[in-house]
């Protein structure tokens, strides 16, 4: 199993959301975070923004699931065809074991 | 060392801790977090609102519904891993769906900041006197 954290524009996950939904992927967790990235935060004139609002977006998916996850979040979250700074990141790490709480079992 | 992620109902959260405490695991770090499980939504409905057909899209609303819930990421030694996952079970478990998630993540290293200690070393609670017996 593997864990997708997705960091998105906050006006794109919507898209992102109904986009997971409609691939059959609707299990997802999201929090509202803050961070900048290589650009090292944005610069409008005199002011600096150092920390830049974004959307976490959990997922815990079946290995084979992979690249269609992440083709659909890359999809949605990109602003116009080719993107710009700021679109976001993806990152995939391992999971071990998961558990359902209702029932107990050992499975997503 | 593992990382358990542990996704619970808002209200079931103090009970939680107190489970965990009395378990042996007083640290954790807890978030407010919205998200959605598997949902009762009809895939068949999916489908027709993608066809187009207005029922279809009325009874699926104007978007995804997000629920608020907790979650606590819970580092501890791999011998600790099964006590936590059985704690959280016991204390969330109602039977319907909605109680949660709980998902082990492998770590590959932790540090603890005061000390600059690593490893296994830096997660370990024994030597540290709860607050309330100080």
């Amino acid at each position: 199993m593997l864990m997708v954290r997705a960091i998105v524009r906050p006006e794109k996950v919507d898209e992102v959301l109904s986009a997971l939904m409609y691939a059959g992927f609707p299990s997802v967790t999201k929090m509202d975070v803050y961070g900048r990235g290589k650009q090292r935060g944005m610069k409008v004139g005199e002011i600096t923004y150092d920390e830049l609002p974004k959307e976490l977006i959990f997922t815990v998916i079946e290995d084979k699931d992979k690249t269609f996850v992440i083709e659909t979040i890359l999809k949605s979250a990109r602003t116009g065809t080719k993107g710009t700074f700021g679109d976001g990141k993806v990152f995939v790490s391992q999971i071990e074991e998961a558990y359902t709480v209702s029932s107990g079992i050992k499975q997503l | 060392m593992k990382e358990v992620i542990a996704i619970i109902r808002m209200n079931k959260m103090n009970e939680t801790k107190r489970a965990l405490s009395a378990a042996g695991i007083s640290s954790l770090t807890a978030r407010k977090v919205v998200g959605r499980g598997k949902g009762k939504v009809d895939y068949l409905l999916l489908e027709g609102a993608k066809s187009g057909y207005e029922e279809a899209i009325n009874q699926l609303g104007p978007g995804p519904k997000l629920i608020p819930k907790r979650m606590l990421n819970i580092i501890v030694t791999d011998n600790l891993v099964e006590k936590v996952v059985k704690t959280i079970i016991k204390v969330n478990q109602t039977g319907s769906p909605g109680d949660g998630k709980i998902f082990v993540e492998p770590l590959i290293d932790a540090i603890r900041v005061r000390t600059g200690e690593s490893g296994d070393l830096a997660i370990v609670e024994d030597a540290v006197p709860a607050a309330n017996e100080v």
